[in-house]
């Protein structure tokens, strides 16, 4: 049964291309069957790598957005006047369309209460919930919808392309030998977040709670993660500790890893660096190995994973795995998903500028 | 800290102040006014808090970058060479996001706490502000670099504010 104390997850959606709903989404995570394929959506001529996760025929932006908040809301249980006591929290990448995205949305989708717009790169929708758990914990607000949302398009694939940041062998490895790189996915979603009091008035049933987040800075290097993995490390220990959960507690890391060779390691060694030997003993694995990285949405994409992950008592399945890297020395669900043990997983994620989160979640 | 006494001024600066011209170039960025803006104001702030590089060991602070339009030279560029089918050089990648910037002065100031980016829906320093008093009221920070910047639309430099938050005696 849920802490009475901790804040709630009241209604989730999710979009990728496994598919649209949160049962694609726990089916495809489940199977481990990699979504990459030939990119179709635009133009890749001369670029060193053409694949990607997309989901086809997929809508603008903003239609993908309200669809997914809508079905979010929808799932809670929330109605109209709920709803314009919401606050929006958007997840998507920066630019001078950002602010009218989110307000388009907020008037589309009755949320009315507050909106704020996270451009913080890959840690932007984790980020936004742990903005959110604060500021419900604190009663400055009862509801927070956090949505986010990134379709692969031509301009950042060009950039991380050009970047080399792709797999050049079309797949993604986290945490393995012979890992290459990272590959982009589709990745729309929303989650309803509200405070314990609030979810109990209305008699709504609980997907999970977020015992507790942290949010810390590497102070290393513009676009790489500090390689002992500092940042991360910190975050990871606010998480834990906010929760006031013993180690042992934790069954679970959905981890950030992308496939990058210098990342992963670096968030291996935040783990140890937290854990120490027992980090290798705490089943891990990277779902971006089979929807992709979905770069400013990875976050509440991955968060969803993990809440219909414990729920489901199943552990998803990091694809790609060649064999163990002497860098990675952790327990990574490789093959088949493997029985939760315990009620607790962490979802980390980690962006340029050296900015990491981890996000605590709990079985209801 | 608490919600309703809010975070104190440290310190203050803005570029250009009297006197300044462009600011200097930031080494690995390229093309763009927007990283060398927000490292110049950046600088400036946080050398009138504490002179000399890094920030006091333990104070952990964070960077709260607030930005409406963000590095609109850059995606421009990065979109015009797009849709002619060219190819873009490597380090518009590592300059996609404000995070890099951000990251380029935690690192060279020794800023370990939270990196947060921002498109203001309101007031920009007022939500900034917001953001800043959140993560001292959370702990995840002591301190709070507040960075302001917009750009104008005919890819003039622009300006930038940046605000030191926290708790100390200003």
């Amino acid at each position: 049964m849920a802490d009475r104390q901790h804040l709630r997850i009241t209604g989730v959606h999710a979009l990728s291309a496994l598919g649209r709903g949160a049962d694609a989404l726990l089916a495809g995570v489940l199977t481990g069957t990699p979504a990459f394929a030939p990119v179709r959506r635009f133009d890749t001529t001369g670029r060193r790598v053409t694949v990607a996760a997309t989901l086809p025929e997929v809508g603008p932006l903003v239609d993908e957005l309200t669809d997914a908040v809508d079905a979010a809301c929808r799932a809670a249980g929330l109605d109209r006047t709920h709803r314009s006591a919401a606050a929006l929290f958007l997840a998507v990448h920066g630019g001078p369309e950002a602010p009218a995205l989110a307000a388009d949305l907020a008037r589309r989708c009755g949320l009315t209460e507050r909106i704020r717009v996270y451009t913080t790169a890959c840690v932007s929708a984790s980020t936004a919930v742990a903005d959110a758990a604060t500021l419900i914990g604190r009663g400055d607000l009862d509801r927070v919808v956090v949505a986010a949302g990134y379709l692969v398009e031509p301009d950042q694939y060009a950039l991380f392309d050009a970047g080399r940041a792709f797999a050049a062998d079309g797949t993604v490895r986290p945490f393995s030998a012979g890992r290459q790189g990272l590959l982009l996915g589709d990745g729309v979603a929303a989650v309803v977040l509200e405070s314990p009091a609030a979810a109990a008035r209305r008699g709504a049933p609980t997907l999970a709670t977020v015992p507790g987040w942290g949010r810390a800075g590497d102070a290393y290097h513009p676009c790489q993660p500090d390689p002992q993995g500092s940042g991360l490390a910190r975050a990871v220990a606010a998480a834990v500790r906010r929760g006031g959960l013993p180690a042992e507690a934790l069954g679970y890391v959905n981890a950030n890893a992308t496939g990058t060779p210098y990342s992963d390691a670096a968030e291996a060694a935040a783990l140890r660096r937290v854990f120490g030997d027992r980090a290798g003993r705490i089943p891990v694995s990277s779902t971006k190995s089979v929807h992709g990285h979905a770069l400013e949405a990875s976050g509440l994409l991955e968060l969803v994973v993990t809440v219909l992950a414990l729920r489901h008592g199943k552990l998803p399945v990091n694809a790609g795995f060649l064999g163990p890297d002497d860098t990675c020395p952790l327990d990574v669900i490789t093959d088949a998903p493997r029985p939760a043990v315990t009620d607790y997983a962490l979802t980390l994620n980690a962006a340029f500028g050296g900015a990491n989160t981890a996000l605590l979640v709990g079985a209801p | 800290m608490s919600a309703a006494s809010g975070p104190r001024v440290l310190a203050e600066a803005r570029w250009p102040e009297p006197g300044d011209g462009a600011p200097p170039p930031v080494p690995g960025f390229v093309h763009s006014a927007f990283p060398p803006l927000v490292a110049a104001v950046a600088d400036r702030c946080l050398t009138r808090r504490h002179g000399a590089r890094p920030v006091p060991a333990g104070t952990r602070t964070a960077v709260v970058l607030v930005s409406a339009s963000g590095d609109r030279a850059s995606a421009e560029h990065v979109r015009a060479t797009v849709a002619a089918g060219g190819r873009i050089g490597p380090l518009f990648f590592f300059q996609s996001v404000p995070n890099s910037v951000a990251g380029h002065i935690a690192a060279r100031w020794g800023l370990d706490g939270p990196v947060v980016c921002l498109s203001p829906t309101g007031e920009p320093r007022a939500d900034g502000t917001a953001e800043a008093e959140l993560l001292l009221y959370d702990g995840d920070a002591d301190e709070a670099l507040l960075i302001l910047i917009e750009q104008a639309p005919d890819g003039t430099p622009g300006e930038a504010t940046a605000v030191l938050l926290g708790e100390g005696t200003p």
